[in-house]
């Protein structure tokens, strides 16, 4: 077949086949966490024979929410810098580990008031990172450079109703961040947040059972190490989350309008499988082999 | 009383701390085209526009940020642990962390420009003296301040997370909040110095870049102080104010209704800046007007 003959790279087309065999993957590595789990009681006594599969499939259902939350972030990449394409002048990882981090720090200063005052901590913690950098990008935009916003993806902002052809300049695809992209970019930090920070939890909670019977130390010495390699892997899992959905979206979106958003589902299967295989090497690490 | 008047203190301190570094930061990557805008630097010799702009972006803003800040934080902390006092233990800590990111500099500007090679595009030794110097000095300001303010959240607001993690997360948070601000300034405004104000740059100006100044060639010590005023200080706005509203609502509302206080403020905080946000978007479209006519421009 020549090249040209070739169908064109369809990035939006789903592939039964390996949704399938992500999924499936993802039950394979769920069920080794619960054939592992029991054993954690070497260390832990007290806890659940599940207890370290919650903890994994916690890691799991985290990892889906920075995956799914990155498609929300409206990043422009280097077009968006010159002015020629709509949405934040950085990388899609970048900003999205940039917003979640920002809410990781907070729900991992919450910790102690519950899991789910330090998830919603965590991702009203994103979401505000995201709210001020969206509205300084349009500050900038707007009195540093004189450049209105304007889509290049819809003729209207699909919340306000403002028309946007008649708004973008010359030659270029759009500027600037439309309302659509500015909520957007406040849902995906809520979400990257909050999956950030459920992640540490899940991880915290999992050490703080097993590394004091593990290390021979006491609990208030587990501490330090406990917090430490729980924070490490939340950043790294929110890495290897946000990187994998920039490359579903091929490194740019304008936000939940832009036709690649439909390409979430795919991205949903890749994150449970990333997430439950690094999250199970994080679940092995106190597990007695 | 007296704990939350000593945690406003270093709220209000760790946010005028963030606005330094925030300002350093983007003029630092702005002198090293270290943002997005790095692509028309690089672009422009393969046009034929040779120029003397430094170019070191072998990693985005962020993770490159996220290094320096968490070895500054890492080295602070090692010394700090070797009962050395705080304040020469941070200064030694960023020290260390900037002559990383000098060599940093200094491999991936020979680096990058070496590989355009094929375009005529020379590399010039005195670029790398004058610039590398310059873009350290700024990098030391920013890698300081965002460990400054790691430390005082850990040890004075008492943040879980050891300080290097903490630098590793300002450190991303920093320069994914620079960039962002940042970019769209260097890229546009003064790259393409020469393209109309107050609209984007046409796709086919692509790699057109302003390579001359008033006297001579332009170089990036030129482009770091015209960012700076504009670029830099909204960046520094733009960190300062994700520093000190996390750290602002943390501190005075966490205690209020088991958590939930700080929740509805920083909710409320959002809603705020939406407003704001939509503000700016409707003040843009009255006072500048569309560039064509609606009817024109949807056919």
């Amino acid at each position: 077949m020549s090249a040209v003959a070739a169908k064109p790279a369809a990035g939006g087309a789903m592939n039964p086949t390996a949704m399938a065999v992500g999924v499936v993957m993802v039950l394979i590595l769920l069920g080794i966490g619960y054939v592992v789990s029991p054993m954690v009681l070497t260390y832990a006594p007290t806890v659940s024979p599940t207890f370290a599969l919650m903890a994994l499939i916690g890691v799991v259902i985290g990892g889906v929410l920075i995956g799914f939350g990155t498609h929300f972030v409206p990043v422009g990449g280097a077009p968006a810098a010159m002015g020629q394409a709509p949405g934040i002048a950085t990388g899609v990882a970048m900003l999205a580990a940039g917003a979640g981090l920002a809410g990781l720090f907070g729900g991992a200063w919450a910790a102690e008031q519950g899991l789910v005052v330090a998830v919603v901590t965590g991702g009203i913690g994103g979401g505000l990172m995201m709210a001020i950098t969206c509205m300084m990008v349009n500050f900038v935009y707007v009195f540093g450079m004189g450049i209105p916003s304007a889509s290049g993806k819809v003729a209207n902002d699909p919340i306000t109703g403002d028309s946007q052809a008649e708004y973008k300049s010359q030659g270029t695809e759009g500027h600037g961040l439309p309302f659509v992209s500015f909520v957007g970019g406040v849902i995906g930090g809520l979400l990257g947040g909050a999956g950030g920070t459920l992640i540490y939890i899940e991880l915290l909670s999992l050490y703080e059972e097993t590394l004091p019977g593990m290390m021979q130390i006491t609990s208030a010495q587990v501490m330090p190490i406990a917090v430490s390699a729980a924070g490490m892997f939340a950043v790294g899992l929110f890495l290897v989350n946000a990187v994998l959905t920039a490359y579903n979206i091929t490194g740019t979106i304008e936000g939940p309008h832009d036709p690649k958003f439909k390409r979430w589902p795919r991205a949903i299967v890749a994150s449970a499988v990333a997430s439950a295989l690094c999250g199970l090497v994080a679940v092995l690490i106190v597990v007695p082999l | 009383m007296e704990p939350i008047v000593f945690g406003i203190g270093i709220t209000a301190l760790t946010g005028a701390l963030a606005t330094v570094a925030g300002s350093a930061e983007d003029t630092e990557s702005n002198i090293g085209s270290q943002g997005d805008p790095n692509s028309q630097v690089q672009l422009a010799p393969q046009m034929g526009f040779l120029h003397r702009i430094f170019n070191k972006a072998v990693a985005g803003e962020p993770p490159a940020y996220g290094l320096w800040c968490c070895l500054g934080a890492g080295l602070a902390w090692a010394f700090m642990a070797m009962q050395i006092n705080p304040v020469l233990a941070i200064v030694l800590g960023c020290v260390l962390a900037t002559f990383v990111q000098g060599v940093y500099a200094t491999t991936a500007y020979v680096g990058r420009t070496a590989s355009l090679a094929k375009f005529g595009q020379p590399v010039y030794v005195d670029i790398l003296k004058s610039m590398t110097s310059v873009a350290m000095a700024h990098a030391f300001i920013a890698i300081f301040c965002t460990v400054t303010l790691c430390h005082l959240i850990n040890a004075a607001l008492g943040h879980p997370f050891p300080l290097p993690l903490l630098g590793l997360i300002w450190g991303i948070a920093l320069g994914a909040a620079g960039s962002a601000t940042g970019n769209p300034y260097y890229g546009k405004e003064r790259q393409y110095q020469n393209q109309k104000f107050g609209a984007g740059v046409p796709i086919s100006a692509s790699g057109n870049i302003v390579r001359f100044a008033e006297a001579g060639e332009r170089n990036s010590i030129d482009n770091g102080f015209f960012t700076h005023k504009i670029g830099g200080s909204a960046s520094g706005i733009c960190f300062g104010l994700i520093v000190f509203l996390e750290l602002w609502r943390t501190v005075l509302f966490e205690q209020v209704s088991a958590g939930w206080g700080a929740i509805i403020v920083g909710i409320l905080m959002i809603l705020v800046f939406t407003v704001i946000d939509r503000y700016i978007e409707v003040w843009a479209r009255k006072n500048y007007g569309p560039y064509s006519e609606p009817k024109e421009a949807s056919s």
